[in-house]
């Protein structure tokens, strides 16, 4: 069977981050943890899945497709296939369910968008609203629709950057450490909303160094020593039995790097 | 707005005892809205892209074309006047256009003195746009277009201010469109191309001071005017 995203013997450079020969894939209603000390390069991992640059060498295939093979808009399509979080929230500075609603306006034709436009200005909202709505009431955030965004604490911006990548429901759903400057009760929230992309049939790639986190809420893990990936395999089995050295010192909390 | 100042003037000899016929002040309040709002469009359409050009791309020559832009902030009017007259005088290359003294002369010399203005301040607000906001617009599945729509609208405070910037370069300025227009009016006292600036300078000079200061305080009051409404225009989007 054809995996939903996969990466062979990918290496790559960028800034400090150097990574080389890594390979994984993500299956539909999977959550993939990518654990690892910090400036190891998930990000940069995920920077590579999320179509931002073409890796140095290696491939990276959505159902069984090269996406640097293909045409721009071929690799356009294929980027809206994958929705990213990142660290910091990155909202724009508009209203929550604007926020919530940009993926879903950036796929809509430009004469949808103008009378989209339109309706807003005359107070006509459409469909694209409710996908939305249902997108923050995922994160708990019903009742924040008209709030600005930029006026959100940082968890509630967090779980609205979240719904945003939720809302147009991709195949694929990249998080660089989601939940790093959150608060227990955040981090339990999105947690949740983690599970209910997994069964929203969405694969989910998680970059984190909180393997407490990725133990609670990953199918596999993936750990990222040096400049590769050291172990990949069921999240219990790598956490209770590691096959690697290097892997165990880390689970361990030893100093491996 | 402009209509309502252009009645109240209209009105104004009922109740005030000025020396001079109201068209005389009307038509050089149209001359100068039309010579500059029609140069700070034009000018804010081809700055914006320029500035995202130059903020976001990186190419030979990059820094040349930012010093030319700071540069070009500061530029003598009357030397822009001077270079717009050429080439449009019947010997320069854009002669046989017969725009010399016109109000279309007029606009492409604001044009020249406006753009670098509007583009630098443009520039300096778009990359104040956070990085990590461009990426979340591009992993939303937004395309090149849609990244820098979301950058405009970021900026959107900074790119108001760079376009009063440019408006109040453009209606406040005299050397040049006194070169290039000529401050021509018609025998019966309507303006052709006779704007604020250059009627303050010709009416000071001849001794008629009162006409001079009523004009000035029209020039001020015109620029408070688009500075309040570019403010409310700000003001409602925040909270929008």
């Amino acid at each position: 069977m054809t995996a939903l995203l996969e990466v062979t013997d990918v290496s790559h450079t960028y800034d400090e981050a150097v990574f080389e020969g890594v390979s994984l894939s993500v299956e539909r209603g999977e959550v993939l943890a990518v654990i690892g000390p910090s400036g190891v390069g998930k990000s940069t991992l995920l920077r590579l899945l999320a179509l931002f640059e073409r890796p140095d060498r290696g491939s990276i295939e959505f159902e069984g497709t090269d996406v640097w093979a293909v045409s721009e808009g071929q690799r356009l399509e294929m980027r809206r296939n994958v929705g990213m979080v990142f660290q910091e929230a990155s909202l724009f500075d508009a209203p929550v369910l604007r926020n919530a609603e940009y993926g879903l306006r950036v796929r809509q034709s430009w004469p949808d968008r103008v009378r989209r436009g339109v309706a807003d200005l005359v107070g006509r909202r459409n469909g694209t609203s409710e996908t939305a709505r249902e997108a923050l009431s995922v994160v708990g955030l019903e009742g924040k629709e008209a709030q600005n965004a930029r006026s959100l604490s940082g968890g509630e911006a967090q779980r609205v950057a979240f719904a945003r990548a939720l809302a147009y429901d991709p195949g694929v759903l990249l998080l660089d450490e989601p939940t790093s400057d959150l608060d227990p009760r955040n981090t339990a929230l999105l947690e949740e909303a983690i599970d209910e992309a997994r069964q929203r049939e969405i694969g989910v790639v998680l970059a984190t160094h909180d393997m407490h986190q990725a133990e609670r809420v990953a199918d596999r893990v993936a750990v990222v020593l040096g400049t590769g990936i050291a172990e990949i395999g069921p999240a219990e089995r790598v956490f209770e039995a590691p096959n690697d050295d290097r892997t165990r010192k880390f689970v361990a909390g030893e100093l491996v790097y | 707005m402009t209509g309502g100042a252009l009645l109240a003037v209209d009105a104004l000899p009922a109740f005030v005892d000025l020396p001079f016929e109201s068209h005389y002040i009307t038509s050089i309040v149209r001359v100068s809205l039309y010579v500059s709002l029609v140069a700070v469009a034009i000018s804010t359409l081809f700055s914006l892209p320029v500035a995202m050009v130059v903020g976001f791309s990186e190419f030979p020559g990059k820094s040349l074309v930012t010093a030319i832009i700071n540069t070009g902030m500061g530029f003598p009017s009357v030397v822009v006047g001077l270079v717009v007259l050429f080439m449009l005088s019947s010997s320069g290359p854009f002669g046989p256009l017969g725009l010399v003294f016109t109000p279309e002369a007029m606009i492409i010399s604001q044009f020249v003195l406006a753009t670098p203005v509007i583009t630098g301040v443009s520039l300096a607000a778009v990359t104040s746009v956070e990085r990590n906001v461009r990426d979340a617009a591009f992993a939303m599945g937004g395309t090149r277009l849609d990244v820098a729509l979301v950058v405009i609208k970021e900026a959107r405070f900074g790119i108001a201010t760079a376009v009063l910037a440019g408006f109040g370069r453009a209606i406040s300025e005299v050397g040049s469109v006194l070169i290039v227009g000529g401050n021509i009016a018609y025998a019966d006292g309507t303006s052709y191309t006779r704007n604020l600036t250059t009627a303050i300078q010709l009416e000071a000079r001849q001794g008629r001071f009162e006409t001079a200061m009523f004009l000035g305080a029209i020039l001020v009051a015109l620029v408070l005017l688009v500075n309040a409404a570019v403010g409310r225009l700000g003001g409602s989007g925040r909270t929008r």
